[in-house]
């Protein structure tokens, strides 16, 4: 693993825990502003809930005080009336009576007489009263056995306390089951005696309604109990005036829960508790009713005051944990791409090194140390291919077989690996179908019959095949589709093609054959459409014009090479390779060959070859006879030299015809000689001096502009090169 | 290749014919092995029809001179063509010799 690798694991790693931390950072912090958002909202609201309760209380106490001082003072404005009439009982009824008939909120009226307090009448009690629905007032008597006013509250108590008292609440049951409650006031006679009680019963119908309407929240309820715990009004009817609150609590199953609040609203206290039961929690406000004793609660759920606010809390957190979720989200498949991008990179460098392998498997299957054929002398060939990605679909071949160049150029429509492929299975076809065909035009229609029965892709080559006969210079060609190779002659001309289709195109072709003779030192120039179509950051292309121009006089193909791939670059400039740029350049020079055995008789074959090449050539007889003679001494050196007497051998001339000079190697398989480090004649000495050997080499050596030997391959190779 | 020796008054003709290339020189060179032995007197070269020779053929022509230097004799070479001229030329071979068209 590369530094940098490990720099992208641990930024990986770190972006992870950065992003972990960050997540956990702005939750808490979310949570810590909201948490105490939620206290404050919850305490304003508590407050709110508050305030509205006891408003709400206080509104209804003041209301219901109202009712019970219009009572009291109706009552109290009513007793002197009573004192006054006290003296004649029978007129008490006409008390009563004012005072239902003036106070339209007083249902019923008494004065009871204290017994005894008349001797006519031991036991006295008028009572005016109002039936609902009626605007007449009746009138009957309390003092019946059955009832016994003397022992009811409503009597006993002013009696007892000796000022005005409010009656528990009680069902008149007379009346039509109407809640009733009484203020009774001791009436005084002159002397100060206890003489009777005047009344005033009042309804409490309103009471119901009215607390009944007390609405703080929807769904909150209010209570108003008596002064012995009596439930007064509530919202279950069933329980009015038939259950205290304990005996409620004891119903519910739960008096604990209640024990306290009934006994601070018994105590006639104001203020606010919270109660739970059944799992539910619930605010109650209460106030006392002063004068009657009652105790007024309004009960509010919790639910219902910090319902909205939880709501809208519920909201926030979802809504946080949303963002949150979205931050986890967003976090996580940034760190994946992170990751996938680490991995894609790995992977990259992978699929490179890959790549490159294949390049090199590619490179592998072609021809590509030069020279390729160091022993020969006849031919001088580069080729060269530039892809353009790391794997291209540009392809060329050689190989000699029986003394002839097969060779071919091609190039894969596309690029990349699938080109590669493509190339690469051309590539081996080529080498299949040539290694025993002899046209050119055969090789070309097997190979494309068998792509273009398989070619499923619709990848088609462009594909030249050529057979140089190198005895004779004659080429056979074939070409299917590509550039038309340039020829390298006196001049520079573009080799005729026939307009065949390219490779895998259309099955059963019959492509047509081309021929071809060049002379000696001739070149012919294949190229792939990557160095004419080159193009430069203008998308200008580099052109055929420049080629030719680049090409020019004779030179060694590798020069040639190196001059067209300097001028792509020059031209190109910074622009990428746009496309693979293959060349391959053969130049060759003709070669007559002859074998002389191991014989000295032998020698005299070597003026049947000189002849042959003199006529070829045209050639100054005197320069004929020269070399003749120079090859003639060189072979009867090694002859005589090279190899033992009477042992078989052979001695190789091959003679090549250049364009300004003759080269003659003579190759044999004998002992290491070296005819250039013998001694030469001294040719300026006289008859005496005169030794009889060294005049071969000498003549060599003068006849001929260059004599160089080489042992390679247990082989003796001597070049000898007579410009012409 | 051939070679023809005549004698007519002390003088030795050696007429080439052909080609003396390096195997004819082997062959020639036995011929010439009397010529040699007796050399003292004039030995002319006719190479009139000479085509070629080469070094082994030119060891010939040196090996007579150098007989008729040690006997007292000799070596006149007639009408070397051109080709030939050049050869000896190259050798040194017209110093050695008198040379006659």
């Amino acid at each position: 693993m590369k530094f940098r690798d490990v720099i992208d694991k641990v930024f990986v790693r770190q972006s992870a825990r950065a992003g972990l931390m960050l997540v956990i950072v702005a939750a808490v912090t979310l949570e810590a502003t909201s948490l105490i958002q939620y206290i404050f909202s919850q305490k304003g609201i508590r407050e709110e809930a508050t305030r509205r309760a006891e408003s709400q209380l206080e509104a209804t106490k003041l209301k219901i005080l109202n009712i019970v001082d219009q009572t009291e003072t109706a009552i109290h404005n009513s007793v002197w009336l009573a004192q006054w009439a006290l003296a004649v009982p029978d007129s008490l009824v006409a008390v009563s009576r004012r005072i239902v008939e003036t106070n339209p909120i007083i249902v019923g009226s008494t004065v009871a007489l204290v017994p005894g307090y008349d001797k006519k009448h031991p036991l006295y009690s008028p009572y005016c009263f109002r039936s609902p629905g009626e605007e007449k007032i009746r009138v009957s008597s309390l003092a019946t056995e059955e009832y016994d006013y003397t022992s009811q509250e409503w009597f006993a108590k002013p009696l007892e306390l000796g000022k005005g008292y409010w009656s528990e609440p009680y069902i008149d049951v007379g009346g039509g089951d109407i809640l009733m409650t009484t203020y009774s006031v001791p009436v005084l006679d002159a002397k100060g005696r206890q003489a009777a009680v005047l009344t005033a019963d009042i309804s409490l119908d309103w009471l119901t309604e009215l607390v009944g309407n007390v609405k703080v929240y929807p769904e909150a309820f209010s209570m108003m109990i008596s002064r012995s715990g009596q439930i007064m009004v509530c919202p279950a009817e069933s329980l009015v005036m038939r259950a205290t609150v304990q005996q409620a609590a004891e119903n519910l199953g739960d008096t604990a829960a209640f024990g306290d609040l009934n006994r601070s609203m018994l105590a006639g206290q104001s203020g606010s508790q919270i109660i739970r039961y059944r799992k539910t929690t619930t605010h109650v406000f209460f106030a006392p009713v002063e004068k009657t004793g009652w105790s007024m609660s309004v009960m509010i759920p919790d639910s219902e005051i910090y319902g909205s606010i939880r709501r809208v809390g519920r909201l926030v957190v979802l809504l946080q944990l949303l963002g949150i979720l979205m931050l986890v989200f967003i976090l996580r498949s940034f760190i994946i791409n992170q990751i996938r991008y680490n991995d894609l990179n790995d992977r990259k460098k992978v699929m490179e090194n890959e790549l490159h392998i294949a390049r090199d498997i590619q490179m592998a299957m072609i021809p590509k140390i030069f020279p390729p054929f160091p022993e020969r002398s006849d031919l001088d060939m580069t080729a060269e291919i530039v892809p353009a990605k790391e794997v291209g679909g540009d392809l060329y071949d050689f190989y000699i077989r029986d003394e002839k160049l097969i060779f071919c150029i091609g190039d894969v429509s596309g690029k990349g690996i699938p080109a590669s492929l493509v190339m690469a299975v051309t590539r081996s076809m080529f080498r299949t179908i040539s290694n025993h065909e002899n046209s050119p035009a055969k090789i070309v229609t097997l190979m494309n019959d068998a792509m273009a029965d398989v070619n499923e892709n619709s990848m088609f080559v462009t594909f030249f095949v050529g057979i140089l006969d190198l005895n004779t210079g004659q080429i056979r060609y074939c070409n299917a589709g590509h550039n038309s190779p340039v020829m390298l002659t006196d001049s520079k001309w573009p080799l005729p093609v026939e307009a065949n289709l390219p490779l895998g195109v259309l099955s059963g072709f019959k492509y047509k054959e081309q021929e071809i003779t060049i002379g000696d030192d001739d070149a012919i120039f294949l190229y792939t459409d990557g160095l004419t179509e080159a193009e430069n950051s203008s998308h200008e292309l580099f052109g055929e014009s420049r080629m030719y121009e680049v090409l020019g006089t004779r030179r060694r193909s590798e020069e040639h090479m190196e001059a067209i791939k300097a001028a792509v670059r020059e031209f190109v400039g910074k622009a990428p390779q746009s496309d693979d740029l293959t060349m391959l350049f053969i130049h060759y020079f003709r070669r007559v060959h002859l074998t002389l055995e191991n014989d000295i008789k032998e020698v005299a074959k070597i003026a049947g070859l000189m002849e042959q090449i003199g006529s070829e050539r045209n050639l100054d007889p005197g320069l004929v006879s020269s070399l003749n003679l120079a090859l003639e001494e060189a072979a009867s050196n090694v002859i005589m030299y090279a190899y033992p007497k009477d042992t078989a051998g052979a001695l190789e001339i091959d003679a090549f015809m250049r364009k300004d000079s003759l080269e003659f190697v003579l190759t044999d398989g004998g002992k290491p000689f070296d005819p250039t480090a013998a001694p030469e004649a001294d040719v300026t000495l006289g008859v005496e001096e005169r030794g009889i050997g060294g005049l071969g080499i000498f003549l060599v050596r003068n006849i001929m502009d260059s004599v160089t030997y080489s042992r390679a391959d247990g082989k003796n190779i001597l070049k000898l090169i007579k410009k012409v | 290749m051939e070679v023809f020796i005549s004698k007519k008054d002390g003088v030795t003709t050696v007429t080439f014919e052909g080609r003396l290339d390096t195997p004819a020189s082997a062959e020639v060179s036995e011929k010439l092995a009397p010529v040699a032995e007796d050399a003292s007197g004039t030995i002319i070269l006719d190479c009139k029809k000479l085509e070629y020779i080469s070094s082994s053929g030119l060891r010939i022509f040196l090996t007579l001179r150098k007989a008729a230097a040690s006997q007292g004799g000799k070596v006149i070479v007639r009408s070397i063509c051109q080709d030939i001229r050049t050869v000896f030329m190259m050798t040194g071979f017209l110093n050695l010799f008198q040379i006659e068209d």
